[in-house]
Formats: structure tokens, C-alpha cells, sequence
């Protein structure tokens, strides 16, 4: 496979404030990735980046293996989703997507029959006449994307497309943008902070924080093994619970502290008294029946979805549970629950490294 | 009181104070008609018995006032395109780049537009003369009016500005287009609403300047209506009638075109004239 888009290096400075701290990222052609993080990461920043509407302050930036760090953004054949749409309000719909096209001195009759095509792969052929404002939000966001897809450029930036839309259409429109992206077999860069969308849409995703790359990987490694407790925390929902531990004596089991001690078993040896912080999905966390579990745990709170049942437990450190099987829990009551030693995550207590 | 009570109560006291305010305005249509007796008739009358539209004829021919209203309109155009041509950079820059410089040039173009004409008038005068502007008076008029009025049409064109989003210009960046092809394809066609206002009040702002065409423009033939109505106006005048004409003459167009587009004006002075 082939890189499409390569970072080495990639520092970016506002003034005194280091907004991308020396990113390394390649992106294989036809790959989706979603750069994900809390607001203020850096993602929005590394993505305006590979567009050129920021310049990066040192490193190198390659798309098609073509040095493109002072490259104004008309050249270097990206196209991008904003947001807000940014759709030209003055535009009509076919206006909107043969833009780009008009701007390359695509003759009238060829701009308009690519129009054509692609609002008719879009669900779009109806609206061709209309302005934006006379279209509703999921109709813009197709626009969006159809301006996007009408020059087959060499890749596809995504800023946070869905964010505007209402739950349900979201849903939908993440896997149209998949299958779309999968037909035309494009090199796509997705910014998100919902790390469902990362974890759904992408074949790699990255994680950020302050402008530093956390972690990069499948979505499936990312949730299996992630590097810290800021990625383990931030991939997944609910939240994985954090506990603080200290590894027994035999190096094979943790004490771990829920409000009382208690002992969960490793299925690795780690250095003996060593503190630790325990990471325990809530969906990893199973009912037992009294006494056969290596927890005992007071309810605190019980949230019920239908499909699932969020326990939160009146413990010093919080722990979720979550459970589908309907079983009659309420406020006050004693659980047992046991977790798999495979399923216990250990990260250190101090750097919050993967142990 | 009850609600509807008292929007009545508001709806007198705004009748009465739109009276009082366009009351000089019906005075000087109506003492137009009148005839010379009439017009100093005690009690004066509020309607004209007998209407003299001669009047206007007469004004007009008698006072040239075709050739006034002529470099009135040859200055408010020429102010009206030099302002903008020359204001849209500027106030698309100041609205687009965000710095120490920027705010310190805000605040100059602020400063600007707090000096009077009157006292303005003098340095621009001596300035003018000793490049030897004063030969091409109406230019000189031009230059003066639009040194004056820019700031005003540079922080109303940069609200304007400041309300279309960057997202777009950032579309049209991606999409292929140079920064300057951006601006002109998509950020101007937006601004557009707000930029035709601004240049519509400057417009009328220049059409009714007095001071520097007083003191620039000596030529009678050169000068605008302003300037006409005041020579027509002496110690001893006694022809209020015909001086009413004029003025009427004068602002009627004026106001037709306020009238006409006012509901543009408004919204396109608050709403930034997005969509």
C-alpha cells in the first residue's frame, strides 16, 4: 500500500503556544482515519494543516509523496467537509458543486453532467435548482459532501461533519460516509470528538490530546490495548473505571482499594508492591452469584436503558457496571461481581503508562 | 392602565413626535405653493389656496439649477466610487486580520471621523492650494469629502465583512481558488447588500455637503446645490416661496430614494446582509 498523506515531524507554534507537538502520521492510501480527542486537542489544527489553511511551523508534510509544506491549499487537490457546511449561500446547489470545477476551467456542459452524476449517487437530483438555505440540515451536509466528492481528489478532510445533525440522521450518515468511501476507494481524514464515530467509521484511528499523537492503531487495539490511561478512558462508553491498586506479594494479584479491599487475580507478574492504577471496562464486570465473586460491591445509583442496566456503585473510587441481563438490582443492595484476569488493564500509577 | 390603553397612548405620543420632526419638512413643500401674500399671511394658512407650481419653473431656470444639481451629482458619484473602491479593502482587511496593528489603525479611522468639517476645512484648504488642487476644485471637493466620510463607510463595510464566515472563504480556498478569487467570488457577492447601503448613505452625505464645496469651489458654474441654495439665501431675502422651491427640488429625489430602499437600508445596516 501506498502512503498518501505522511507527517514526520510536524510541529506547529501560535506565538508562544505549541498547538501540534512533533506529529508522526502516515496514511495509507484508501484507509479512513479519524483523528479523535477532547476540544482543544489539536485535531481541528493538524486537519486545517493537511488542507493548508494553516501552515505548519517544522517537519514535513507529503501528500502523493509530494513535499507540500508551503503549498497553497488550491494545489494540493484536497477537498474538505467543514462543519458549518460552508456551502455558498449566494449558490444554487449545482452552483455549489460545479464550484471547483468552474474554477479549473471545466467547460459549462461537462461541469454540469459531473453535477448530475453526483447528485444522483447523493439523493440530490431533486434539489439542483434550490439555495442552501432552502435545504434542511441532512440535505446540506449531502451537499457538503457531494462538493467534495464531484473532483475525485486525493483525499477527503472531514471537520466534525455530523456535529450539527440530530442523533438518528448521525447515525445514518456514518455509514453513508463509509459506504461512500469505500465505493471510491478515497484516502479520508475524519475529525471527530465522539469517539463512537472513530471507532465505527475508521480502519485507524488517532488518538490526540494537547497536540500530542496518545496513541494510534485499529479501533479494536486501541480498545483491547491502549497505551494510557488517557486513551483507555477516552475509548469507550461508559467510561472505563480507574481504581487505584498496588500489586500483592506473589506479584500475581492486585489489592485493589473500592471503598474496602479487595483482591482481583493477574494473568501476568508484575514487580510486587508496585501502585497501580486498575482499569476495569463496565462491560467487562459480570453478576456472580454470592460469594463466587472477586468483588462485593454496594449499588449506589441504577440507570436503566431497556437494553442495558448502568449500575454505579456508592464506592470511594466510582465503579460502572454494565449489565444486559435484566436482574433485579436497587439502591442499597450487595452485588457480587467478577472480571476475567484478562480483562484487567494496569497502568502505572505515576505515568499512566500501559504495564 | 390596560395593554391596548396603553399602546394607544404610545402610538399618540410617537404620532405627535414624527409631527413635530417632519413638520419643517411639510413647511418647506407647502410654502412652495403658496403665493408671495399668502406666504406672509397672519394666521398663516396650512394648505395653499391657490398652489403656484409656476414656482419651480422659475427657480429652476432662474437660478440654473441644472448645473448645480449637476456638481452635486458629479461630487456625490465621485466620492460615492473613489469611497468605495478605495473603503471595501481597507474595511475587508481590518475585518479579516486581527492584531496590534490593526486595532491602532480602528482606532486612527475612529479619530478621523470625530473631526468636524469646519475645522478640518482650513488644513485641507492651505494643503490643497499649495499642491495646486485648487485649479480642479470638484476633484479637490471629491478628495476632501472622501478623506471624510471613508471612516464611517469603513466600519459599517467591515461589520459586513466580519459577518461572512471565514468557513466559506476557507471553502473557496480548498475548492481551487486564490485568496483574491475567493474574495471576489464568494465574499464580495455577500457583502454586497451592506456595501450598497454604506455607499447609498455616503451617497447622500455627499450630495448635501456644504462646507468643503463652500470654501473649495469659488467658480459659480462649479459649484453644487448646497452651496446654490445658501448664495440664494441674503440678509434681506424676502422670497421664501422660490428659496422652498429649490430646497425642494434639492432633497425630493433624495428622499424618494431613502423612502425606497429604507426597508433595506435598516436591515441591511443591522442584519450584516448575509442571506
Amino acid at each position: 500500500m501506498t502512503k498518501q498523506i505522511e507527517l514526520s515531524g510536524v510541529n506547529k507554534y501560535y506565538g508562544a503556544f505549541h498547538a501540534l507537538k512533533n506529529i508522526e502520521l502516515s496514511i495509507e492510501k484508501g484507509s479512513f482515519v479519524a483523528l479523535v480527542g477532547p476540544s482543544g486537542c489539536g485535531k481541528s489544527t493538524l486537519l486545517r494543516s493537511l488542507a493548508g489553511l494553516e501552515s505548519i511551523s517544522t517537519g514535513d508534510l507529503k501528500i502523493a509523496g509530494e513535499l507540500m509544506n508551503n503549498v497553497p491549499p488550491r494545489k494540493r487537490d484536497i477537498a474538505m467537509v467543514f462543519q458549518s457546511y460552508a456551502l455558498y449561500p449566494h449558490m444554487t446547489v449545482e452552483q455549489n458543486l460545479t464550484y471547483s470545477l468552474r474554477i479549473r476551467g471545466v467547460p459549462k456542459a461537462e461541469a454540469k453532467k459531473a453535477a448530475e452524476e453526483v447528485a444522483a449517487t447523493t439523493g440530490l437530483s431533486q434539489l439542483l435548482g434550490r439555495y442552501p438555505r432552502e435545504l434542511s440540515g441532512g440535505q446540506r451536509q449531502r451537499v457538503a459532501m457531494s462538493r467534495a466528492i464531484i473532483r475525485h481528489p486525493k483525499a477527503f478532510l472531514f471537520d466534525e461533519p455530523l456535529s450539527n445533525l440530530d442523533a438518528a440522521l448521525r447515525v445514518h450518515m456514518r455509514k453513508e460516509i463509509r459506504t461512500l468511501h469505500d465505493r471510491l476507494g478515497a484516502t479520508s481524514v475524519y475529525v471527530t470528538h465522539d469517539q463512537i464515530e472513530a471507532m465505527t467509521m475508521a480502519d485507524h484511528v488517532v488518538v490526540m490530546k494537547d497536540g500530542v499523537i496518545e496513541q494510534q492503531g485499529a479501533p479494536l487495539e486501541l480498545y483491547d490495548r491502549p497505551a494510557n490511561r488517557f486513551v483507555a478512558g477516552f475509548i469507550g462508553s461508559p467510561a472505563m473505571n480507574f481504581v487505584p491498586a498496588v500489586v500483592g506479594e506473589d506479584g500475581r494479584s492486585l489489592a485493589v482499594d473500592v471503598g474496602e479491599k479487595q483482591t482481583i487475580t493477574l494473568d501476568r507478574q508484575l514487580q510486587p508492591g508496585r501502585r497501580v492504577t486498575a482499569g476495569l471496562r463496565p462491560e467487562h464486570l459480570h453478576f456472580v452469584e454470592p460469594g463466587q465473586g472477586v468483588f462485593r460491591l454496594p449499588v449506589g445509583i441504577v440507570e436503566s436503558t431497556g437494553s442495558a442496566t448502568y449500575i454505579t456503585t456508592a464506592t470511594a473510587a466510582e465503579v460502572t457496571i454494565v449489565e444486559t441481563a435484566r436482574r433485579p438490582v436497587r439502591t442499597g443492595d450487595i452485588i457480587d461481581v467478577s472480571i476475567r484476569p484478562s480483562d484487567v488493564h494496569v497502568f502505572d500509577g505515576e505515568s499512566g503508562l500501559r504495564v | 392602565m390596560s395593554d391596548t390603553n396603553r399602546n394607544r397612548l404610545m402610538l399618540v405620543i410617537a404620532i405627535v413626535m414624527a409631527a413635530i420632526y417632519l413638520f419643517p419638512l411639510y413647511w418647506m413643500f407647502i410654502t412652495a405653493l403658496k403665493s408671495g401674500s399668502e406666504m406672509f399671511a397672519t394666521p398663516p394658512s396650512f394648505w395653499p389656496s391657490e398652489p403656484q407650481r409656476s414656482t419651480y419653473a422659475f427657480v429652476w431656470e432662474s437660478r440654473g439649477m441644472g448645473r448645480y444639481l449637476w456638481n452635486s451629482l458629479i461630487i456625490a458619484f465621485g466620492s460615492v466610487i473613489l469611497i468605495t473602491v478605495l473603503g471595501v479593502g481597507c474595511a475587508y482587511v481590518l475585518a479579516r486580520y486581527r492584531n496590534v496593528w490593526v486595532d491602532i489603525g480602528l482606532f486612527l479611522i475612529l479619530m478621523l471621523q470625530v473631526l468636524p468639517a469646519s475645522l478640518m476645512i482650513t488644513p485641507i484648504f492651505v494643503g490643497f492650494s499649495q499642491l495646486g488642487m485648487l485649479n480642479y476644485p470638484r476633484l479637490a471637493v471629491i478628495i476632501a469629502i472622501a478623506a471624510k466620510s471613508m471612516p464611517f463607510f469603513v466600519v459599517l463595510v467591515r461589520a459586513t465583512f466580519m459577518a461572512v464566515p471565514q468557513e466559506l472563504e476557507e471553502a473557496a480556498l480548498v475548492d481551487g481558488n486564490s485568496r483574491v478569487g475567493a474574495f471576489f467570488n464568494i465574499v464580495l457577492p455577500l457583502a454586497r447588500n451592506g456595501i450598497l447601503v454604506s455607499a447609498i448613505l455616503i451617497f447622500m452625505q455627499a450630495f448635501g455637503e456644504f462646507v468643503y464645496s463652500k470654501s473649495i469651489i469659488q467658480a459659480v458654474e462649479l459649484q453644487p446645490a448646497s452651496v446654490g441654495l445658501n448664495s440664494f439665501m441674503g440678509p434681506n431675502t424676502n422670497e421664501w416661496n422660490n428659496i422652498m422651491a429649490y430646497a425642494t427640488i434639492y432633497v425630493t429625489p433624495i428622499l424618494a430614494i431613502f423612502v425606497l430602499l429604507q426597508r433595506r437600508i435598516v436591515s441591511g445596516l443591522t442584519s450584516g446582509a448575509i442571506k
